[in-house]
């Protein structure tokens, strides 16, 4: 089966599934926390993470030839900062709405794990076209985890979807799970994402055996 | 060759760092009119909100910034911090600015208060960054609504936030399910800004006796 991918598809396979940031590597789990109780916010903090992941994950990969060995994670930082910077400043100036909702979220992708780790265990080593992809799609993969909680948050805590009301849990019969859109509701909702993504990986695992 | 010196590694940093802010500062600059006008804006959409004659929801950006520098006085020292909006000349309701402390941060708003120094019109906030769905309430109609029409009591406490489901006086309103700590502290920031305000009126109105 796994003979015939090439290795763009590997690639992809590997960071939206094998490699998944967050329920295999366990990486960027504060914002996974923070931003997940709105749909909507969440979407916008992933597409902040797709353009950051990919675009400094490539830019790491331009200079790396270049970059002295010892300053390279201060570079980095600034690269993956610079970038995160951008995408605060035009949300600042064209959806200060969201902006606002955000709040400090934005400027904390700067630390989010996935992005410096990306950067350090593939962009240093590997042309900028493949770091570019690799970005993508461990960005995708993180993204998709976060989308699933965030429904569910959403859901179960407000009863809506976007910020629709969605029949049944927004009427009577649902008395709303407050705790869901507290912080405590993503650990919940994490552990169970984990889980069961986790055991899906296993239980293949132990086929192809 | 160049790069084995042992300055090098400084150099590069300092260029690259070069580079990038010098991309930040410029997209800064390109941006900061755009940031300024939003934050102005979100003000003056919350302190034309308050007002019982006046429909922010129907208004275009354009308008909301004409009819503001049009109706609503500047504060100054005579005011103490208030505005006065005014048609024709007369007064038609006073704008109260109040700040302070929220779960998160900072909650900055604006009370709407009748000529009579005492009906409120309406309450809204420009900068609340509350828990979404719990804390962040606060800014939804549901909400504020409830607001309008209230009295500024003599009592200890001006206004005062009751529990959900209890029956309210005509100076009391339902605090928010599950938001308890952004609830006591709206509570508190409202009640230190109107206390101010109520003991401001009752000076005035002494002035104007004598």
């Amino acid at each position: 089966m796994k003979v015939a991918e090439s290795k763009t598809q590997k690639l992809i396979i590997e960071g939206l599934w094998h490699n998944n940031p967050v329920f295999k590597q366990v990486l960027g789990i504060c914002s996974t926390l923070a931003v997940t109780n709105l749909v909507l916010n969440t979407m916008v903090m992933c597409l902040a993470l797709v353009f950051t992941l990919s675009l400094s994950a490539a830019t790491v990969s331009i200079l790396r030839n270049f970059t002295p060995r010892n300053i390279r994670m201060m570079v980095e930082t600034l690269i993956i900062a610079f970038y995160v910077i951008i995408v605060d400043i035009l949300l600042k100036a064209y959806w200060p709405e969201m902006s606002g909702n955000l709040g400090p979220y934005v400027g904390l992708i700067i630390t989010n794990c996935i992005v410096m780790g990306r950067c350090e265990a593939y962009g240093n080593s590997n042309p900028p076209g493949k770091a570019f992809m690799d970005g993508l799609f461990n960005a995708l993969g993180y993204s998709f985890v976060l989308l699933i909680i965030a429904v569910f948050r959403e859901l179960f805590g407000m009863g809506t979807f976007l910020g629709v009301s969605v029949p049944y849990f927004s009427g009577p019969y649902w008395d709303k799970w407050i705790i869901m859109v507290m912080p405590p509701g993503a650990f919940f909702m994490l552990a169970v994402v984990v889980w069961v993504f986790r055991s899906i990986q296993l239980a293949k695992e132990d086929k192809s055996k | 060759m160049i790069r084995k010196q042992s300055w090098f590694p400084i150099l590069y940093m300092f260029c690259v760092t070069a580079f990038f802010s010098s991309i930040v500062i410029g997209l800064t600059r390109l941006t900061s009119e755009h940031v300024e006008g939003n934050e102005k804006l979100a003000f003056e959409r919350a302190v034309l909100s308050v007002l019982s004659d006046v429909d922010v929801e129907a208004m275009t950006r354009l308008k909301i910034h004409s009819t503001f520098t049009e109706i609503i006085d500047e504060s100054d020292e005579s005011s103490e911090g208030v505005y006065t909006a005014k048609r024709e000349g007369k007064i038609i309701a006073y704008v109260l600015p109040i700040a302070g402390r929220g779960f998160w941060a900072p909650i900055k708003g604006v009370i709407g208060i009748e000529t009579d120094r005492k009906t409120i019109t309406g309450i809204a906030f420009y900068e609340q960054n509350e828990t979404p769905g719990l804390g962040a309430e606060i800014s939804k109609a549901p909400f504020r609504n409830q607001f309008e029409g209230k009295m500024i009591s003599s009592q200890a406490k001006p206004i005062n936030f009751r529990r959900p489901g209890t029956t309210l006086s005509d100076n009391e309103v339902h605090a928010v399910t599950g938001a308890t700590q952004t609830s006591n502290r709206l509570e508190n920031i409202i009640n230190t800004e109107l206390k101010k305000w109520r003991d401001q009126s009752v000076k005035q109105d002494e002035n104007s006796r004598l």
